[in-house]
């Protein structure tokens, strides 16, 4: 989080600088299997963030190191094009990037049934194409939807969303300016059916009380997003041109 | 190394958590007895050796004289990292970072930049030109189970007690660093399908998902993190996070302690 509140982000009528209410999100769009040289894929569009998923495999695990005897390995990457931001960025992994890709995976890898894969993988790439504050709760949701789209079996889909606060007021799913100059921001990732959490991450700011506030806001969006993500999914294969 | 699937361990594990107890015979919230050490590292401007059960880590602190960022002027910088090397445990192996230890470090550096304990501005020393960078590195010795609490531990202390070296760089006489308040991690994992403090190196191995909590003197958050695969619910956070204050504000404690002697 950067400049602690010497920006003004909320307005006098109470809105954000962008017109929305305090628990309002960016809209979101997803389309499934855009991408045909892969066995699954998504495009999320969450405000003006672009995320794309791909999925390959399950496929032989290696090198042989990384090989789970009992379950399948999800291997993540995440990575931002060079254009996606302001400044260019250097092309390649950056420690940003692989703790991303870690925690990422270590998620899908509570959702997906990796046991049917004994010794296998499966790779989740994600590219951001366009970052505007919240990249990875939007290539979160692609990898998901990605995933589904690849026919591999999961407990449940996985929904990227992030609530934060600005000039001490809980808001959901902060836009660039709130990111930047914003106090705390709390991205997670829901299971829409059973409630539970497999993606946590948090900096900033937060007494108890605004982190419940946080959490249910984040609850309240992955509801709607998982709507988005299911119509997404249905159109794909509910008589399109499949 | 292939990780062998520790199947008898997990079930002694699952059986343990059924009667209430662990492994080393604690409570589901005891961590283990802590020692801290400061200023134990003479070339290091700051330092802190942890040790926590059969866990050893050392952190040092050291300064250099940089460029300012350009968004970020008047603004020295901060900068934490972990190595895990194959001193530390069988199961590291040489090598580039792994990610174990992009995230180790990533997520102490973000408990520390973000409880807001250093005033970044009072690393400037021109304008435009000349900031204090400020390194934390953390070395794990002995892997021993929740490095990461040690780590964050280590660092934290290590901090507190750095004497900025400005007579070596020509800037003015020594001071020491100001650190207001102090961050200090609590984690917890899922052995035998419910929560623990202070996993063992055993708990870890036969163990599930890891949370990671970091708490200011105010007892606000300022760095969470999930790391590995499981998931849980809103009601055991909420759980944890009532023992993370109470163990939080100890190990607190046991800083200012040390900084006493």
């Amino acid at each position: 989080m950067g400049g602690y509140g010497d920006v003004k982000l909320l307005r006098d009528d109470g809105l954000r600088l962008d017109g929305r209410k305090l628990d309002e999100m960016r809209p979101v769009t997803i389309e499934a299997g855009i991408l045909p040289a892969a066995v699954g894929s998504a495009m999320v569009t969450h405000g003006l963030n672009v995320a794309v998923a791909a999925v390959y495999g399950p496929m032989e695990a290696h090198p042989r190191k990384i090989q789970r005897q009992d379950r399948a390995v999800i291997d993540v990457r995440y990575n931002m094009a060079p254009f996606s931001t302001s400044d260019r960025i250097r092309p390649g992994f950056n420690r940003r990037s692989r703790e991303i890709s870690k925690v990422i995976a270590e998620a899908l890898e509570s959702v997906v049934l990796v046991e049917r894969y004994p010794r296998s993988k499966i790779r989740v790439e994600i590219e951001i194409l366009t970052a505007e504050a919240g990249t990875r709760c939007a290539g979160l949701t692609a990898a998901a939807v990605a995933l589904a789209d690849a026919g591999i079996p999961m407990r449940d889909l996985i929904v990227g969303v992030a609530s934060g606060k600005v000039e001490d007021t809980v808001v959901l799913d902060l836009d660039k300016a709130e990111d930047n100059y914003g106090q705390a921001d709390l991205p997670v990732g829901i299971l829409p059916n059973t409630g539970e959490v497999a993606f946590l991450q948090m900096d900033g700011d937060l007494s108890p009380d605004e982190f419940n506030l946080a959490m249910e806001y984040n609850f309240k969006a992955a509801a709607e997003i998982h709507e988005v993500m299911v119509d997404a999914l249905k159109r794909r294969y509910e008589g399109g041109e499949n | 190394m292939v990780e062998l699937v520790p199947t008898l361990l997990r079930q002694e594990l699952a059986r343990l958590a059924e009667s209430d107890t662990r492994l080393d015979g604690r409570g589901q919230w005891d961590g283990r007895e802590v020692s801290l050490e400061v200023n134990c590292l003479y070339n290091a401007e700051g330092s802190a050796k942890v040790v926590m059960g059969k866990t050893i880590v050392y952190a040092g602190v050291k300064f250099e004289l940089r460029t300012p960022w350009p968004d970020r002027p008047a603004q020295g910088s901060l900068m934490c990292s972990a190595e895990l090397r194959p001193v530390a445990h069988k199961k590291y192996e040489p090598g580039p970072p792994s990610p174990e230890s992009i995230e180790l470090g990533r997520v102490v550096d973000r408990g520390i930049r973000e409880s807001g304990c250093i005033d970044m501005e009072s690393l400037c020393i021109v304008p435009g030109e000349k900031v204090w960078g400020v390194m934390i590195d953390i070395h794990v010795l002995s892997d021993g189970g929740n490095i990461f609490d040690a780590c964050g531990l280590a660092a934290i202390a290590a901090l507190r007690t750095a004497i900025v070296p400005a007579e070596r760089f020509d800037v003015g006489e020594d001071y020491t660093l100001k650190v207001k308040g102090a961050p200090i991690m609590a984690s917890f994992t899922r052995v035998g399908g419910r929560y623990v403090y202070d996993p063992s190196e055993e708990e870890e191995l036969g163990g599930d998902e890891r949370i990671h909590i970091t708490l200011g003197d105010e007892g606000h958050l300022h760095s969470l993190q999930k790391g590995l695969r499981g998931v849980f619910t809103p009601a055991e956070f909420a759980e944890i996070f009532g023992v993370a204050h109470l163990r939080c504000a100890e190990l607190r404690k046991l800083v200012a302690l040390q900084e006493g002697n």
